[in-house]
């Protein structure tokens, strides 16, 4: 080089240096050790070496306790509960703590996309065209637009009613397997036929001394699990007298293992068992019994339930004589054709011994802080209603959010099919479930550690509450907060559509109005910016004090109760009793240390299993980690067998949670889905026989054998012989 | 200064700054496996997957048992028993080690495990009465991103480590050196590990067994305590508090 090099050129080849060098050093191995990130780069309020603690809502289930996430440097590191919080004053269960498990897998869908229904690639597009194709689709007419959403999060449930309301398009409809599985609605109307008013009801097990429960696994997933928990811990151990636990259900769950006593009860004989108590404890007291229990024949009762009389006297002993007792509606015994009559007795129960309102009672739960009620899910039968107008070519577009309804739903309600009959389908799921796979395009909202919301609480805690949530981090992905991609839509459709909210926070500001100088809150405000902060500070908002209602049962005894064992469809010979998986619950198989974290009961790990008693076993000739077929009237699967020791001869049963063909490589191709047996026919308050169905067992020839942290089975079966 | 002895500078840490313990409720346990989960995001403890799960490979450090008694009808589950390193006074897990890899600490009480002078032998772990030892017989990968929430106050473990339960040493010592910045003892109550931050029933106490006036030493003192293992000698710091199962008990 003969040329002067000038300072100019002089720089600009050392800054062509300096760039080549970074490359290099990217792709050298170099990067595979350490990475540099200058104190410029660092996100807001962080500092090397300390953490920044952010309050949020978990989004594992709706039940609303509240998280506070340990950050470093912009990276979620640890969730643990909010201690301020209500519900979950603190703690968490398994699901909540392996949040950032959702947060970070690698699965996620990371940027908008569109496919052709069913293929699991998707070509990416940019939010412009996404917006495009919402604002299109609002452009419409708005009968054909429908929305399907989950339990969580409500302030886009609020948003989305709101929309819905100004299009005057059909109100969105929500859905959750956990609220098909506890037959919510069963819950609800039961409540109101009894108490006047429906209403989840809170149940108040930390100051009962006798607790009776007919089949709620309310310590792994029931409404609440945390809150629920919590009283049960305070109810053992508080400062009353130790409190006494019986269960009444077919399978020992992981609830009743906690329990005192396990009444194995035939399936679908919890209502006639607990009007049975009632009337033995309303004789005892007064020698005549009230009118509801007037159809109960202790004979009858004790023939088809296999509870002796004598259990049933000396328990409705101990019910009757204790200071508090409380007794607690089933899980999956109000999912069967007598559900809404069993749910009907357990609250009469309560009302004979007269608890309504007391301390270890039962009470109403105190009104969301909103002013609207807490919006329950649907039923498997409204549900049915929006498959038919799916069928019926009646809906152009359908928005998901929240749910994944092709796993969660029952095969035989035909969702997907009725996908098919939907010109456009898109979800806004942050990861690649079955309905996002099903659907024309998926838009993903932020996961919700990154997200900006609220929370109703439907029951857990006596205060009146909304749990708040906000980014703990910022967004990992291209994604985007549905509320904004609606609101932009809006704008761009223009007319009825168009909303006046800059942005999902603005929206969720103009709900809390109300809240920011409310007298009775454990915080208030001058203004809505201070009030905002507190708000995210503490984790939401709620009332100093509990304000419970007590439910009033006037003349709910003088009606007569029905007293009729439940029917089953199909000819098996065993009643199939589905259960929600304690771990995993309806959507925590993509979370890989839930799939390793073992099943309180069996512990098995990564897949689904079929449990049935140990003598019923041997005489089919099964054996464990064989693999049966199990045929409903409405489908059939296969699934590994696994004896349970605690479980009646003529029910076996198999956790609901796994069996995904999509949802990211942790959860797919892994053990069965028991909701494919389900049939179609609905209880009194339109809640799915779930339960209500017998199956047939038969051999398949093959093993697989379970992975469980008791006992080396694998090790013994399938080991190569040497 | 304040009377407190955490000391001033490292090489006095020789001296026992405090022995702490857990006490474990197992009436009000109800296994939800909360701690387990709580663990294993706070200790960065890898997934080992389906196989290797069911050859006993999985790295709890924290595992909930119980086990069948009598058959249908009568049939009866024992009580949810958490179990995790018992840390023991005299540690079975110790004398065994050819490269002092698992010690004693003097400061804390606690058995440690030294990951980087660990050469695999597993002899701890086949002497540990209570099966809490577990190996990384692989380098388990954990695909991007879920690294990013790896806890920079513990040690990733690669193959062939042996591991275990630390009591969530790294908080004891974020508490000890809070107490020391403002010149006070550790309060009771304060450094709680992951386990017993998570339990919904708070069946899991942590604290100090050499103050009197703690929790757990109250806890102790309950006549339903006991110790597992307690006739081997070891002299395990976890007091576990059995299920009562009767009707009527007053107080």
């Amino acid at each position: 080089m003969t040329e002067k090099i000038s300072r100019r050129d002089f720089l600009k080849i050392a800054g062509t240096g300096a760039a080549i060098t970074t490359i290099l050093t990217g792709c050298g191995p170099a990067s595979r050790y350490t990475t540099r990130e200058p104190y410029i780069k660092m996100p807001e309020y962080n500092y090397n070496g300390q953490s920044t603690y952010y309050a949020t809502t978990c989004r594992e289930c709706a039940a609303g306790c509240g998280l506070v996430v340990r950050t470093m440097q912009g990276r979620a590191l640890k969730a643990e509960g909010n201690k301020y919080n209500p519900v979950n004053l603190g703690k968490t269960c398994a699901r909540g703590q392996s949040t950032l498990h959702g947060l970070y897998n690698p699965d996620r869908i990371q940027n908008p996309g569109k496919h052709s229904p069913g293929d699991k690639s998707f070509s990416n597009l940019d939010w412009n065209a996404a917006i495009n194709q919402v604002a299109d689709a609002l452009k419409g007419n708005p009968d054909g637009i429908a929305f399907l959403m989950g339990l969580a999060p409500d302030h886009l449930f609020d948003l989305v009613a709101d929309l819905c309301k100004s299009l005057g398009a059909p109100e969105p409809v929500r859905y959750s397997a956990l609220g098909l599985f506890e037959a919510r609605a069963t819950l609800g109307e039961a409540a109101r036929s009894v108490f006047g008013k429906p209403d989840l009801l809170f149940f108040d097990l930390a100051n009962a001394d006798v607790a009776f429960s007919f089949g709620a696994n309310f310590l792994e997933t029931w409404l609440s699990p945390v809150a629920y928990t919590r009283g049960f811990a305070k109810m053992r151990q508080g400062t009353n007298r130790r409190g006494y636990l019986v269960h009444f259900e077919a399978r020992m769950s992981q609830t009743a293992m906690k329990a005192d006593e396990w009444i194995p009860t035939a399936p679908g004989t919890e209502g006639m068992v607990a009007a049975a108590l009632g009337k033995l404890i309303a004789e005892n007291k007064a020698g005549t019994a009230p009118a509801a229990f007037s159809n109960i024949e202790y004979a009858r009762v004790t023939a088809l339930s296999g509870v002796s009389f004598e259990t049933l006297k000396r328990l409705a002993d101990i019910f009757g004589s204790a200071k508090s007792p409380l007794a607690i509606p089933p899980g999956a015994a109000l999912g069967l054709d007598n559900g809404l009559e069993t749910a009907q007795a357990v609250l009469m129960l309560n009302t004979v011994v007269d608890n309504l309102g007391k301390p270890g009672g039962v009470f109403l739960t105190p009104a969301s802080p909103l002013g609207n009620d807490y919006q329950r899910g649907a039923t498997a039968k409204e549900m049915t209603a929006l498959v038919e107008k799916m069928n019926a070519g009646k809906i152009k577009t359908l928005f998901i959010h929240g749910v994944n309804p092709v796993f969660e739903l029952p095969h035989s309600l035909g969702f997907e099919n009725a996908l098919k009959n939907v010109s456009t389908v898109i979800s806004f799921s942050s990861f690649p479930d079955e309905t996002a796979v099903a659907a024309h395009y998926v838009f993903p909202d932020h996961s919700g550690l990154e997200s900006f919301g609220y929370q109703r609480v439907p029951t857990g805690s006596g205060q009146s509450m909304l749990s708040g949530a906000q980014p703990v981090v910022a967004p990992y992905y291209n994604t985007r907060a549905t509320a904004d991609v609606l609101l932009a839509a809006g704008v761009q459709a223009g007319g009825k559509a168009a909303l006046s909210f800059k942005d999902e926070v603005e929206y969720i500001q103009s709900k809390l109005t109300a809240l920011v100088d409310a007298k009775d809150g454990f915080f208030s405000a001058a203004d809505m910016p201070t009030f905002w902060a507190q708000f995210q500070q503490y984790g939401g908002w709620w009332q100093n004090s509990a304000s419970l209602g007590t439910p009033t049962a006037a003349g709910a005894l003088d009606r007569a109760l029905k007293a009729s064992p439940a029917q089953f469809e199909g000819d098996g010979e065993f009643i199939l009793l589905p259960y929600v998986s304690p771990i995993l619950a309806e959507a925590g198989a993509n979370k890989p240390w839930l799939q390793e974290t073992p099943d309180p009961t069996t512990t098995v790990m990564w897949n689904s299993w079929l449990e049935i008693n140990p003598k019923t076993a041997e005489e089919l000739g099964l054996v464990n980690d064989e693999v049966v077929k199990v045929t409903s009237p409405f489908g059939e699967l296969e699934v590994t067998v696994l004896t349970y020791p605690a479980i009646r001869p003529d029910v076996v049963a198999i956790p609901f949670g796994q069996g995904h063909t999509a949802y990211g490589r942790y959860a797919e191709n892994r053990g069965v889905n028991p909701a494919n047996l389900f049939g179609k026919t609905f209880n009194g308050a339109g809640d799915l026989t779930f339960a209500g169905v017998k199956v047939k067992i038969s051999k398949t020839g093959k093993t697989n054998p379970l992975s469980r942290l008791e006992g080396y089975t694998r090790l013994a079966q399938s080991e190569p012989k040497q | 200064m304040a009377n407190h002895n955490i000391p001033e500078v490292k090489a006095d840490w020789e001296a026992t700054t405090g022995i702490w313990g857990m006490s474990i409720d197992m009436d009000m346990c109800t296994g939800c496996q909360a701690c387990v989960a709580a663990c294993a995001m706070e200790n960065n403890i890898p997934f080992v997957e389906e196989k290797d799960a069911g050859y006993g490979r999985s790295l709890h450090w924290i595992r909930i048992e119980h086990t069948w008694q009598g058959e249908y009808p009568d049939v009866n589950a024992t009580s949810f028993e958490p179990i995790m390193c018992q840390q023991c006074g005299n540690a079975p897990c110790e004398p065994v080690c050819p490269v002092f890899a698992s010690v004693h600490s003097q400061s804390e009480e606690l058995n440690l495990q030294v990951y980087n002078r660990c050469v695999g032998t597993r002899y701890c772990a086949n002497n540990c009465p209570y099966v809490t030892r577990v190996f990384n017989m692989r380098d388990y990968d954990r695909p991007d991103p879920l690294s990013n929430q790896f806890n920079p106050d513990v040690t990733v473990r690669r193959r062939g480590i042996m591991e275990k339960c630390t009591f969530c040493i790294q908080r004891i010592h974020k508490g000890e050196d809070l107490a020391k910045s403002e010149g006070r003892d550790i309060r009771d109550g304060e450094v709680v590990p992951a386990c017993a931050q998570a339990c919904p029933a708070d069946a899991i106490v942590f604290g100090r067994i050499d103050d009197p006036a703690s929790k757990i030493s109250v806890m102790a003192k309950n006549g339903r305590g006991f110790k597992l293992l307690d006739s081997l000698g070891t002299l395990p710091r976890i007091t576990y508090l059995k299920e009562e199962k009767t009707y009527g008990r007053t107080g």
